[in-house]
């Protein structure tokens, strides 16, 4: 046995919980021993003292294979073959085959031959962290996993299976149906499904749309996760192709804030999703022809002024003239 | 349309060729999907829908529901299971909409294991738009203006295909296609009067992608290249006698419009390449990048002509024609990268850092000539004195941000979490020339202090506090967030397993206490919800929610006329509520008649009082062994005090059958 067996022996990670590697499948760690133990001597000092003791006593519980689990558990089992999961079940390469079941919930034959909920593992029941960790085991590595640990669900505590029902058909594991997207995320997000209820807003009350089309729920480089389309472009832009540019004269909120500096994009009660009730207000708020002071004097906005007599009807919305407003190929004031 | 008539032409086909297929041997034995079971599964909603006709403005009424009469595909949803698994193990179709409704989607995805998966998708979405307020909030005293209004569609297409999903190596395929046409009315500005004026929108754009994801198990790696090409032929023209907005002469001379021809071409392209990393090479440490960098051009010529009466307030100079063509070009790079961690040094303590940054810099020049025609022929006022034909415009944006982020298991049902986050940048914008307008640069400095905790007492309940408290050096406008506190709180318990409740509450106060900004904004929302379906909704089921959301939002401005210092205020109070009720009608067994009732309301005052009412009604009634009968009445009703002749009440009833496979 090598020091660093012992040192990882003596502190086990997330997945100590996890079921341990089928038989045969070479440790990860193995024919990288000066890398292993240089990581080992780092963490080791951060370990003394807190380190825990193995669990003891008993004879670990083996592999019982899921026609075992079958037995008892037909209704799950059944449900389970119309699961993408089931690839575990026949997949060598993964190491689970004819255990799919265990793959998740760990060797189970203590808990065959009790029948005892304690002998096996629920990761329904775990901490959120040590539950994912068991999902990540396979789908860390996922593209949509990549800015994972980035978004809120990961921060919030917010588990795989709070949206994934493990045990059933591929259409209930991972909602496809925009209508059953929209019932997952706005049993949380109360609020933002009521702003759909607004007379103006985008079409996910009537199916055409979903949340994930704006949104992508295991995290984004931009903020509120918000899709990326054509690498690094905000989702909005997958439908409004026409407002993608680039512009020869571009409007810079649109770059440097996104659609939601002007517009309400869940759902407004202002015609256009906007974030107030007439133009000229959202226009008038940055361009507002305030003195430069040392605090604004890195605002942008203050150009051009507005300069027209606001109380002619025809100046009371912005935007019959300056049409162009995401931005212009053609007028630097964006007037065409 | 017809690409999906023929795919609905092709279920049975797929259908019938699935069951005369001889059942191959079964492989597992212990699989439950047996050859003696139905390949195709789901079912079909067909239906005639009344509209009662807009009671109040119709105009609006479309700008906000626009459904209409008529026989409509209402919905369907289709499965066929490949009993031979030959070409196909599974293909879903779905649809809903079609005949009609301002909104038609599909989706077709086909799965072999192993093999494929394939996914296509297609939405076409009216855009219907004619709001008086929106460009003419004088309306309500009697001045017509004209609008900006448009009566368009955008339709967008996915195709994308996986081959051998699941396998270590994935190649992927992907195609999308999103265009814009229709009909609009526009406006044509000249000197001091805008002539409203017929649009023909038409723009679109193709993407294409291609890439392989490296699916190892101790690091994934995905590769993507990808081009867009974009067009936008948008033409705007009209040959009648127009006198424009303004109809105050000039000088004496009344402004007109007799003759106008505008034509955009602009055509865009892009590459992009997508490069994404995890790792997680040691049980305690999981590694992630990114690499997003696009590179789109644009590549514009407009030709423009106009004849009538016209003003150039800067010459005086009054003339009869005017010619312009413009050729100009965009470049916009831009790159985006992040690379962050999370590292497990104990059991309970996850430590997360990313680092993000996120450049974008747009170069463009346009080469303007304009020529004009003088209402009194000068030879040297022909072509425009003065007149600037180069004009070079810049964008700049840098954004930077690093977060780090601590969480910890206090026990197995509480997570805490702190965190910081600092966000740095700056943005310019540059029209070098010309026009007098000078550099103006942003600069954003925010540094952010992030709080949580999580606390699931028991697996029915569970509770959460988010919040989020920055304080910013700079901002790039003046209603960005600079100093501010958000706050999120959210609670869940299943009370049974028949009865849930749910709860949340979110805050978002922010200041910006400059002198000459004076930015004070603050909106809540409040919401509860209960779900109740006892017997697993066997006889009854009820769903509910209710929101209160108020947002006040001030800042100064200088108003232009008369520079006094003005404050814009901005109030939404607003209620919402939503209900469903499902319940059996008793008397007829459980497979009787079920009627739902519902619908939502919503109530709002402030800047713009409005009501809207959306109650529901539906009866379905069982008739054979797969088939049901429904009927459904819906009533919109919609009010705003200020607006009032944009109310508008209508009724839909709609009769149909599901048949179920």
């Amino acid at each position: 046995m090598r020091p660093t067996d012992l040192i990882l022996r003596a502190w086990p990670s997330p997945l100590a919980s996890a079921p341990p590697p089928p038989p045969g499948t070479r440790p990860s760690w193995a024919g990288h021993p000066r890398a292993l133990a240089i990581a080992a001597a780092m963490i080791f000092f951060t370990r003394l003292g807190i380190a825990q003791t193995p669990p003891s006593g008993n004879q670990p519980a083996t592999y019982a294979g899921s026609e075992a689990c079958q037995m008892c558990h037909e209704d799950i089992y059944k449900a389970f073959q119309k699961n993408p999961h089931i690839a575990v079940e026949k997949d060598k390469k993964r190491g689970f085959e004819t255990r799919a079941c265990e793959s998740c919930h760990g060797p189970g034959s203590k808990h065959v031959e009790s029948t005892s909920a304690a002998d096996i593992r629920n990761p329904a029941k775990l901490p959120v962290a040590e539950a994912d960790r068991g999902c990540l085991t396979c789908h860390l590595n996922q593209p949509t996993q990549v800015g994972r640990v980035q978004s809120g669900h990961a921060r919030n505590q917010v588990s795989c299976v709070s949206c994934h029902s493990m045990h059933k058909s591929a259409e209930e594991l991972v909602p496809r149906r925009r209508a059953a997207i929209n019932a997952e995320c706005s049993t949380c997000h109360l609020s933002v499904w009521a702003s759909f209820q607004r007379p103006y807003k985008h079409k996910l009350p009537e199916g055409a749309m979903s949340c994930v089309d704006c949104h992508n729920p295991h995290g984004s480089v931009l903020p509120h996760s918000i899709r990326t389309v054509s690498a690094n472009e905000p989702g909005c832009l997958n439908c409004h192709g026409d407002k993608r540019g680039p512009f020869v004269f571009e409007h810079a909120p649109l770059r440097l804030e996104g659609c939601a500096t002007c517009h309400e994009p869940h759902g407004s009660a202002n015609p256009r999703m906007l974030t107030r009730q007439e133009v000229r207000f959202v226009c008038l708020e940055c361009h507002a022809n305030t003195p430069v002071t040392a605090a604004t004097s890195h605002t942008l906005g203050g150009v051009p002024p507005s300069f027209h007599d606001l109380r002619s009807p025809q100046f009371q919305n912005c935007t019959v003239c300056h049409m162009k407003v995401h931005g212009s190929n053609v007028s630097q004031e964006l007037l065409r | 349309m017809r690409a999906w008539w023929l795919l609905l032409a092709a279920v049975p086909l797929a259908a019938q060729d699935a069951t005369q297929t001889p059942a191959a041997p079964e492989t597992n034995a212990a699989s439950p999907v047996t050859q003696a079971e139905k390949t195709i599964t789901g079912s079909v909603d067909l239906g005639y829908r009344w509209f009662s006709g807009a009671g109040g403005s119709l105009d609006t009424y479309r700008s906000v529901v626009d459904i209409g009469s008529g026989v409509r595909l209402l919905g369907l949803d289709l499965s066929l299971e490949s009993a031979a698994k030959k070409y196909f193990d599974r293909i879903n179709v779905r649809g809903s909409g079609w005949g009609g409704d301002p909104y038609n989607t599909a989706h077709v995805d086909a799965v072999r294991h192993d093999w494929y998966n394939f996914s296509f998708d297609y939405r076409n979405i009216a855009y219907f738009n004619f709001m008086p307020s929106f460009a003419d909030p004088t309306l309500g005293n009697g001045i017509f203006l004209n609008q900006q209004s448009f009566d368009t569609h955008r339709r967008m297409m996915d195709f994308e295909l996986d081959l051998r999903p699941g396998k270590w190596i994935v190649p992927y395929l992907a195609y999308s296609h999103d265009s814009g046409f229709g009909t609009g009315i526009s406006d044509f500005v000249s000197g001091l009067n805008s002539y409203p004026v017929e649009d023909k929108p038409r723009d679109a754009t193709a993407n294409y992608r291609g890439g392989v994801r490296v699916e190892m198990k101790k690091f994934h790696v995905m590769l993507e290249q990808g081009g867009t090409t974009f067009k936008d032929d948008q033409q705007v023209f009209t040959s009648t006698q127009n006198f424009g907005n303004n109809t105050t002469p000039i000088l004496g001379q009344q402004m007109f419009l007799n003759d106008l021809t505008q034509a955009y071409g602009v055509r865009g392209d892009s590459i992009y390449s997508k490069v994404l990393l995890t790792a997680n090479p040691t049980p305690w440490l999981d590694v992630f990048g990114e690499f997003l960098y696009s590179r789109p051009t644009t590549n514009v010529n407009y030709s423009q002509f106009n004849a009538g009466q016209f003003a150039d307030l800067a010459t005086l100079l009054f003339y009869t024609s005017e010619l312009d063509l413009v050729s100009a070009a965009a470049k916009q790079p831009h790159t985006t990268g992040t690379i962050g961690f999370e590292i497990r040094p104990m059991k309970r303590l996850r430590v997360i850092e990313s680092v993000m940054t996120d450049r974008l810099h747009n170069a463009s020049s346009a080469a303007i000539h304009q020529q004009i025609l003088p209402l009194v022929f000068d030879p040297s006022a022909f072509s425009t004195p003065g007149a600037l034909p180069i004009f070079t415009d810049r964008l700049v944006m840098n954004y930077n941000r690093e977060q780090v982020d601590a969480l910890y298991d206090l026990t197995s049902r509480i997570t805490l979490r702190g965190g910081y986050r600092y966000e740095w940048g700056d943005g310019l914008t540059d029209g070098m020339l010309i026009s007098g307008l000078p550099t103006e640069t942003g600069q954003l400095k925010r540094n952010v202090g992030l709080a949580g905790i999580s606390y699931r007492a028991l697996q029915k309940l569970s509770f959460s506090i988010d919040f989020e408290g920055a304080s910013g050096d700079g901002a790039y406008f003046r209603t960005s967030l600079q100093n501010y506190e958000k706050a999120r709180i959210q609670a869940r318990y299943q009370v049974r397993q028949s009865l849930t409740l749910a709860a949340g509450f979110s805050v978002l106060s922010n200041q910006n206490p400059d002198p000459t900004v004076k930015y004070d904004f603050l909106s809540r929302d409040n919401s509860v919800s209960v779900m109740w379906n006892p017997n697993n909704g066997k006889w009854v089921t009820v769903t509910g929610e209710y929101t209160r959301a108020t947002l006040r939002s001030d800042i100064s401005y200088i108003v232009p006329q008369d520079f006094t210092s003005a404050q814009s205020f901005y109030r939404d109070n607003v209620h919402d509520a939503s209900t469903l009720v499902d319940l059996l009608i008793p008397g007829f067994g459980a497979k009787g008649p079920k009627l739902g009732m519902g619908g939502s309301l919503l109530l709002s005052s402030g800047s713009r009082p409005t009501q809207y009412y959306q109650p529901i009604m539906r009866l379905t009634t069982p008739t054979y062994k797969r088939m049901n009968w429904y009927g459904e009445w819906r009533y919109y009703g919609f009010a705003e005090p200020f607006y009032l002749y944009e109310g508008f009440r209508a009724h839909l009833l709609t009769l149909g059958v599901r048949v179920g496979l």
